[in-house]
C-alpha cells in the first residue's frame, strides 16, 4: 500500500489556457478539486511534488488549501501529445470509510516454465481496473507466473487480490498466458505477393453497373 | 514483405499536409516500451518492415513485437524523363503518415536495457528523429 503524500496547493485565481501556460512555465500544474457535492475549487499544484507522488502510485493524497486539508484521490492526468509533460489534473474528494474505483498495474512475478517449454509469454492485461478502500490501494497487483506452463493461462478471476479489494474488470478476462510462437515462413520461401496491388471495391462497382 | 492494404476504395490518394502532432496513437498501450516518433512524415512499407526485422531479432524467443502503424496511403510518382501531363503517375510505394508523437513499435516481455538496445536499433532505420518511451502510469479510473 502506498503512503500518503501532502501536496501544497494554491488556489487558482482567472482561467483559460494564457493563464494555464503561464503556471506551467512557472513550475506549477492547473488541477481541479471536486466531489462529496461541495464546492469545486480551481488549483495549482507543484509539478515536482505531484510527480513524485504519481512515480511512487500514490493515488490518495492530502490536500492542503489555505490551511484546511483534504483526502483526494487523484483521478485524472492529462499529458501533452508527446507524453512528456501533465498538463492538468484532477483531484476528487474522498473520506476514509469510502470505496473507491481505482487502476492498478499488474505486475508479473517469477519465470514461466512455460517459456522453456518453447512457448512466449503474452500478457493482455497491463493493469486491472479494482474496487478498494481509499485509504488502503495496493500500489500493484503481483502475479505469480511459477506454474505457467505452455498453453496455460491466469484469469482475473483467478488472482489473488489483497483484502478488500475487488476486481472490476470481466473475471473471464486473460491477465497473461503463454501461447506457442507462430511459425514464420523461412526466407525466401515466402510467396511472391499474389496480388501486387490490393483490390479496388470502387472499380468493382463500376464494371457491375457496365454489366447491367 | 512489406505491408499493404488488402482492399481500398480508390487505387491513387493526393499528397495531403501532415499537421500537427499526434492525439491519438501516442500511448504505450500493448508493450511495455515503446518508439515515439518526434518529426511529421510518411513511414513507407519497407521502412515499416526493415523495424520489424530489426526488433525481430531483439524479441526473438522471449519478449513480443507490436506494430501500431500501418501503410494506409498510396504514393505515386511519374517514371524519369516522362513530360509533365498525361496524368497522376501510378502507385509506387505504400506508406503510413505519422504526426509527432505517435507511437511506432512497442515492445512486451524484455528488459528495459534491451528494450531500448532493441528500439534504438529500430529508431536508426527510421527516416525521422524517435525517442524510447515508457508506459504512462496508470490513475484513477481509466
Amino acid at each position: 500500500m502506498a503512503d500518503t503524500v501532502a501536496l501544497k496547493t494554491e488556489k487558482r485565481q482567472g482561467r483559460g489556457s494564457h493563464k494555464a501556460a503561464k503556471l506551467r512555465a512557472a513550475g506549477r500544474i492547473p488541477a481541479v478539486l471536486y466531489g462529496h457535492k461541495e464546492e469545486t475549487i480551481s488549483l495549482s499544484v507543484d509539478h515536482d511534488e505531484l510527480m513524485h507522488a504519481v512515480r511512487h502510485n500514490t493515488r490518495v493524497v492530502d490536500i492542503s488549501i489555505e490551511g484546511k486539508t483534504e483526502k483526494a484521490q487523484i483521478v485524472e492526468l492529462q499529458w501533452d501529445c508527446f507524453g512528456k509533460d501533465v498538463l492538468h489534473v484532477d483531484f476528487k474528494r474522498v473520506s476514509a470509510d469510502e470505496r473507491i474505483e481505482q487502476t492498478v498495474p499488474i505486475e508479473l512475478k517469477g519465470i514461466a516454465p512455460g517459456i522453456a517449454e518453447g512457448g512466449r509469454l503474452d500478457q493482455p492485461l497491463h493493469t486491472l481496473r479494482i474496487e478498494c478502500p481509499a485509504l488502503n490501494i495496493p500500489t500493484s497487483i503481483r502475479v505469480a507466473i511459477n506454474d505457467l506452463h505452455l498453453d496455460g493461462a491466469i484469469h482475473v478471476k483467478e488472482l489473488k487480490l489483497p483484502e478488500g479489494v475487488k476486481a472490476l474488470t470481466d473475471p473471464e478476462a486473460i491477465v497473461v498466458h503463454i501461447i506457442r510462437p507462430k511459425v514464420e515462413p523461412a526466407p525466401g520461401t515466402e510467396p511472391l505477393g499474389g496480388s501486387v496491388e490490393p483490390e479496388v471495391i470502387t472499380r468493382k462497382k463500376s464494371e457491375e453497373e457496365s454489366e447491367e | 514483405m512489406p505491408q499493404m492494404p488488402k482492399r481500398v476504395k480508390y487505387r491513387k490518394s493526393q499528397r495531403g499536409v501532415v499537421k500537427g502532432n499526434a492525439q491519438r496513437g501516442n500511448t504505450v498501450s500493448y508493450g511495455d516500451y515503446g518508439l515515439q516518433s518526434l518529426e511529421a512524415g510518411w513511414l513507407s512499407a519497407e521502412a515499416i518492415e526493415a523495424g520489424r526485422i530489426t526488433a525481430a531479432h531483439a524479441v526473438r524467443g522471449e519478449g513480443r513485437l507490436y506494430i501500431r502503424v500501418f501503410p494506409h496511403k498510396s504514393v505515386t510518382s511519374i517514371p524519369a524523363e516522362t513530360r509533365m501531363g498525361k496524368g497522376k503517375g501510378e502507385p509506387e510505394y505504400w506508406a503510413a503518415v505519422i504526426r509527432p508523437g505517435m507511437i511506432l513499435f512497442e515492445i512486451a516481455g524484455l528488459p528495459e536495457a534491451n528494450a531500448r538496445e532493441a528500439l534504438a536499433k529500430v529508431a536508426y532505420k527510421m527516416p525521422f528523429r524517435c525517442r524510447f518511451v515508457h508506459r504512462r502510469p496508470s490513475v484513477g479510473k481509466a
